[in-house]
């Protein structure tokens, strides 16, 4: 029973990870695993810092949407 | 037992074409169409794009990505093929590959089919999947630096002016598309105003309330949008609700430069960002039910295979079959847009080198394979309907009976009273000389979903699909407006330094009142037209996006003749070549063609003779000749800035050919 029920959320949160990266949303998740992964020395940012960030990045020189 | 599959795809293929090309006369089956598009897919895919990932650009997973090492968890993301697939697909499909093909319908489904597909294999994906590598292979960098480092700084300065140039067109052609879609429609303009508060709600909710959650905001956001939809038919059912929401083009098109500029100065979080999710999620949805209810009903094309049309004399837009079939389908076939994303947000997440194949070459099949549909749903139409939408009122005369003669003149039947009839089961008050392509693929889209999905909700789905391209020409509005107030601020610090600060809010709002004023004006243009401004504009606008597709393949063909592949670099010369010929012809006839409905300055003579034989006022008319020479000026401007680009690059490409090793590209670590 346990095993169905933690089957099943890593199902839904494997599909909103999907979602999020084609719509190409920030992923907070990840982007902590990045900074453990390769920066381990730099501080954490807050969802709200790295959300902040995250657009500005994305958005902030302009970005392109076809015709 | 693989070549056996493949000799079958191509039989049946062949027997899609061949039903397609030999039925005169009868009505064909739009799975045919579809049969031959993804079969001559699969095909090109499985061949051409190998060679073009193996044998051209040679694609080495052993190469690390700027994805990896220039990896920031922010832009630089490696991100797994398909994933990347469906983002880069959103990003290059919007509203060229539905509208471009409505209109091409005039001269039938046949030519359009034909350039939809071939114009896909050889040169639109061709064109996308080179520049992706080749920026992957740079870092990233964009169309713009390429031809900057590639060929020399005058060619880097003539493509930004190009890529500026032409985003004024676009912005103008596409909110044209909705002020002729939402005029005196109150349904339309209800729910689209609606979806502004929604993605300043879904905005304060993934900025303020709870900082981050993007996902629950947007999938709230969507939900509301389908409740402003069905809201939208008692407003329009109301008496005292929807004389406020029945707008002239005239009002709209003020109201969509206001939020133009608006837009473009709010911060991302308020208005950009949440619109742009909102609008990937309705888009992909809808293409994938679109391509399901043709599945399910598979509908008999109606439309005649050509029509007399491609004469010339077509009441959609003037011009003949060549060149004007291929600067019409635009998008759908090759444009020059895609190589800004190919060269923008995709390389910087690319994991593998060899990923580029599907994603460059694939997406852009994809898209192609949007605009088939996008000719089917035109198609199925009642040929005297698709007419009657989309001829301009002044040739269609201001009432019903004069449409029905209209539209018999031109050698269709329309019966007395089937253009209300259809008006009234789409939930709204007329149809007549809708132009602008949106409402004819909404009408179509709410037959096959109807045929789908049962008749009831016929007027919901026609709101339905004008919402969803109303709402991602909303979001280009928004992010090209932004875009180009960038551009402008680049450009303009060369010229005067306090401009060329973004984050100065004087230079922002001056910029942005630059750029709108810019496609604002060609909009009102447009709009007071009196031939409906979708017979200016669009071409103008195909012109445009074509010849940046030309610019985009002078710097592929320069990347290929770097990297010391010059024997391969007919594969971009060759959609080059095509590329310049329609356009070039196009650009001349707009501008000096002697029939006034096509050449702009024939059209400005007509009008100074109409002045002085008094049938036309001197104030109106003058402005109208402004307009043309202005249009004519532009499209001069668009010829001499690509060929200047093809010149300065084929300097590059004989400099490279006689002498390799000077000429080599630095490909790799850069």
């Amino acid at each position: 029973m346990h095993v169905a029920v933690g089957t099943a959320n890593g199902l839904i949160r494997r599909a909103m990870t999907l979602v999020k990266r084609v719509s190409g949303m920030p992923n907070y998740d990840a982007y902590l695993e990045h900074l453990r992964v390769h920066h381990p020395e730099c501080p954490v940012p807050s969802e709200r810092e790295y959300f902040d960030d995250y657009l500005k990045g994305r958005y902030g020189g302009g970005f392109s949407r076809c015709c | 037992m693989a070549a056996i599959i493949w000799i079958l795809v191509a039989v049946a293929g062949a027997s899609g074409w061949s039903m397609l090309a030999l039925h005169r006369g009868e009505t064909v089956n739009a799975a045919w169409l579809v049969l031959a598009a993804v079969c001559s897919y699969l095909i090109a895919y499985r061949f051409y794009s190998r060679f073009l990932a193996n044998t051209v650009a040679r694609l080495d997973d052993r190469r690390i990505t700027p994805a990896h090492r220039l990896a920031n968890g922010r832009d630089y993301v490696p991100t797994s093929r398909w994933v990347l697939f469906g983002h880069h697909f959103a990003a290059i499909a919007g509203a060229g590959p539905l509208v471009g093909p409505v209109l091409a319908a005039q001269f039938g489904y046949l030519p359009g089919t034909i350039w939809i597909v071939v114009g896909v294999i050889l040169g639109g994906a061709v064109q996308d999947f080179v520049i992706l590598a080749g920026s992957v292979r740079r870092d990233g960098k964009s169309l713009g630096q390429m031809a900057k480092e590639e060929i020399g700084p005058v060619t880097g300065m003539l493509a930004m002016v190009a890529i500026l140039a032409i985003m004024v067109i676009l912005l103008a052609v596409l909110a044209l598309i909705v002020v002729k879609a939402l005029a005196e429609s109150p349904w339309g303009v209800f729910t689209i105003l609606c979806t502004i508060p929604i993605a300043l709600g879904v905005g304060f909710w993934m900025k303020v309330i709870r900082p981050g959650k993007t996902l629950e905001a947007t999938a709230g956001g969507v939900i509301l949008l389908l409740f402003a939809l069905v809201a939208g038919r008692w407003v329009a059912a109301s008496p005292t609700l929807a004389p406020v929401f029945t707008l002239s083009a005239t009002t709209i098109s003020w109201g969509l430069m206001g939020y133009g500029f608006v837009a473009s100065v709010l911060p991302v979080w308020m208005l950009l960002a949440p619109r742009d999710y909102l609008s990937t999620f309705i888009k992909i949805g809808t293409i994938a039910a679109l391509a399901l209810g043709i599945m399910l009903t598979l509908p008999t094309l109606r439309l005649p295979a050509i029509t007399r049309f491609i004469d010339g004399t077509g009441p959609v837009f003037a011009g003949k079959l060549f060149p004007f079939c291929f600067i019409t389908i635009a998008c759908g076939a090759i444009s020059g847009f895609h190589s800004l994303v190919s060269s923008g947000t995709t390389p910087k997440m690319l994991d593998r080198e060899s990923d580029a194949r599907v994603i460059g070459y694939g997406a852009m099949l994809m898209e192609s394979f949007v605009a088939v549909m996008a000719i089917c749903a035109a198609s199925i139409l009642d040929p005297g309907v698709y007419f009657a939408m989309n001829a301009p009122i002044a040739l269609l005369g201001g009432n019903a009976d004069s449409a029905v003669q209209a539209v018999q003149h031109w050698g269709f039947t329309l019966a007395p009273g089937q253009m209300a009839a259809v008006a009234r089961s789409m939930g709204e008050t007329t149809l007549l000389g809708r132009t602008g392509g949106a409402p004819t693929l909404a009408v179509g889209m709410a037959q096959i979903f109807s045929g789908a999905f049962g008749t009831s909700l016929t007027a919901l789905w026609y709101h339905f699909a004008i919402m969803f391209e109303a709402l991602f020409i909303l979001t280009s509005i928004d992010a090209g407006t932004r875009v180009g107030r960038f551009m402008i601020q680049e450009l303009g610090g060369h010229l005067w330094q306090p401009l060329g600060r973004t984050s100065s809010y004087p230079s922002t709002i001056l910029a942005s009142a630059l750029i709108v004023a810019a496609w604002g004006w060609f909009l009102i243009q447009g709009v007071t037209d009196p031939l409906g401004g979708i017979n200016s504009l669009w071409p103008l606008f195909g012109i445009a996006n074509q010849l940046l597709a030309a610019v985009a393949l002078s710097v592929g063909t320069t990347l290929i003749i770097r990297a010391h592949r010059a024997r391969y670099a007919w594969v971009t010369l060759l959609p080059l070549s095509w590329l310049l010929a329609i356009t070039s012809t196009a650009a001349w006839q707009k501008m000096f063609a002697a029939d006034p409905h096509l050449g702009f300055l024939a059209h400005a003579a007509e009008t100074a003779a109409n002045i002085a034989s008094g049938t036309l006022g001197a104030a109106k008319g003058a402005r109208f000749i402004f307009n043309d020479r202005i249009d004519a000026l532009l499209c001069g401007v668009f010829l001499v800035i690509t060929w200047a680009v093809v010149v300065t690059s084929a300097r590059v490409w004989l400099q490279g050919v006689r002498a390799p090793a000077i000429a080599a590209a630095a490909e790799g670590v850069a």
